[in-house]
């Protein structure tokens, strides 16, 4: 599902976030990165989501490559990816339900049919009872609950998450990764960066090192 | 062509809901646009209101016809012939006593008058052509001043005429100023949708990162833009009704006063139509430019 063949990327200034990096992830995996901060982990899941482009070397995603992708077809690339982000991305200027039916706004749904798949992704992260309070007056576990249901809203194949349980306290932290065990479980391919070793020893699955923008595989 | 549509109608809610939540912001922007509008729209207004007021008054246009002091009894004979001929309506014949007893009768003039010692005035024919068109009066106008005995025409409809070439020049300068104007209402909308743009950033680079085209992105400020145009093209039109009133009073005074009864008149419902057309096209083109050149240039999220 994701390739990546001899990616480098390097910023302007000079800064190598990636050297020569080879890597496949099949359908279904569940593979974890881990590595130092600044190893190279959100360059890695940024050009999977074509937010960067590799400066050289080969990505592709569900059989595209994204060196080749046309600036137009970017949006239609990521409806297919749920991105789950460290500082959450919520939009305070709207409520719960608001938050998670945006991307399917985006992809121009009926009204009706994205309230019913909001709700019941909301129900899945057991948000339901706040479906109308503003995420500013969620904590920072159900702020990182919401966006998780935003980002799978819209039933994507591939869930990229950047350090999802970096600011929650253990108890959360360990409520996140059992749903990102379930989504594993129905089929989709998950890959997630992360520090929290306990979560990767709970789940099991692959483990990807970074280190210094290159890759090494281990097995947990 | 249904998820289309449905885009259209969510661009178009979410642009009144911001209208409507920034109540200020909107009434100040289409007051600034209903200013700039309502210049060019009024004077095309009162040039419209003069045109008609040059089109009304030679209804009954007069020629006067000067004859020349020496001219012989035959001549005069043939030029009374003249006047009976068909194309003529009515002719008056004003000997020159009768015009100095006017003369010295108009209270201004009575010195002047008085301290003449011949009479200077010529023995003249004030006549009323069948004639219809400005052109065919012309024509009679000449033909008279061709025969013999005969010093000069006057044909009275001459500061009408005056007038016409005068508005003319007066519409080209709307054009110029409403090109003008148009070109301000760009950048008023394009500014009022800039400070927009910019303060949605989070939701611009949000949606970006889920899916969202430029298009998705670009649409309900362009929605903005255009009914921001419209509220200012309404804006306008409040103020040229103001104005209307203000002016109706006096303009009938003086229209009075020269025996005419001369009323202001509305815009025509087609023109209202023109005008809010444009304003809404423009509105729309100043969010087209910003937004275009905002999401190039001030977004680093691809």
């Amino acid at each position: 599902m994701i390739g990546f063949s001899q990616v480098t990327k390097r910023y302007p200034g000079g800064h190598e976030a990636l050297s020569g990096v080879d890597l496949a992830i099949e359908q279904g995996e569940l593979v974890f990165l881990t590595g130092h901060s600044g190893a190279g982990k959100s360059t890695l899941l940024k050009l999977i989501a074509a937010i960067e482009r590799p400066t050289s070397g080969v990505v592709s995603v569900s059989g595209q490559n994204i060196n080749r992708l046309s600036q137009r077809a970017v949006p239609y690339l990521r409806r297919n990816i749920g991105l789950v982000f460290q500082d959450h991305k919520l939009l305070f200027d709207r409520n719960v339900i608001d938050n998670v039916m945006l991307p399917l706004d985006i992809a121009g749904f009926d009204r009706r049919e994205s309230l019913k798949r909001a709700r019941a992704v909301i129900d899945k992260v057991g948000l339901l009872n706040r479906e109308k309070a503003n995420p500013i007056s969620l904590s920072g576990g159900e702020q990182q609950r919401l966006c998780i249901a935003r980002a799978l809203v819209s039933r994507p194949s591939l869930l990229l998450a950047d350090e999802p349980t970096g600011n929650l306290d253990a108890g959360y932290a360990a409520d996140i990764m059992a749903m990102f065990r379930d989504f594993h479980q129905v089929g989709t391919t998950l890959v997630i960066a992360t520090h929290d070793e306990r979560a990767i020893a709970a789940l099991g699955g692959r483990t990807l090192h970074l280190d210094h923008g290159k890759v090494a595989e281990a097995t947990a | 062509m249904i998820g289309w549509l449905r885009h259209q109608k969510h661009a178009l809610i979410a642009a009144l809901h911001r209208l409507r939540v920034q109540p200020v912001a909107t009434l100040l922007t289409a007051l600034a646009m209903g200013v700039a509008i309502s210049l060019p729209s009024g004077l095309y207004l009162a040039l419209g209101n003069l045109g008609r007021l040059a089109g009304d008054l030679p209804a009954q246009p007069e020629i006067s016809v000067f004859l020349d002091a020496d001219a012989s009894a035959a001549h005069r004979q043939a030029i009374a012939g003249r006047l009976q001929q068909p194309d003529i309506a009515q002719a008056r014949y004003v000997p020159k006593e009768d015009a100095l007893a006017a003369l010295s009768a108009a209270q201004d003039l009575a010195d002047i008058a008085a301290g003449l010692t011949q009479n200077p005035l010529p023995d003249a024919w004030v006549v009323r052509s069948q004639a219809g068109s400005r052109e065919e009066l012309a024509r009679v106008a000449a033909d008279l001043a061709r025969l013999p005995g005969v010093a000069e025409t006057h044909l009275d409809s001459q500061w009408a005429e005056r007038l016409q070439a005068a508005l003319v020049i007066g519409r080209t300068g709307v054009w110029l100023l409403a090109g003008l104007f148009a070109i301000a209402l760009v950048a008023i909308s394009g500014n009022a949708i800039r400070a927009l743009v910019l303060a949605r950033r989070d939701e611009i680079q949000v949606s970006r990162l889920i899916g969202a085209t430029d298009r998705y992105i670009r649409r309900p400020f362009l929605y903005l833009g255009a009914l921001q145009g419209l509220l200012g093209g309404l804006a306008a039109g409040g103020v040229l009704v103001l104005a209307g009133r203000v002016l109706r009073a006096p303009i009938e005074r003086l229209a009075g006063l020269y025996g005419s009864t001369f009323q202001l008149l509305p815009p025509t419902e087609a023109e209202i139509a023109v005008v809010l057309g444009l304003t809404t096209l423009f509105g729309w083109l100043g969010a087209w430019l910003t937004v275009r050149r905002t999401l190039r240039l001030g977004m680093a999220t691809r």
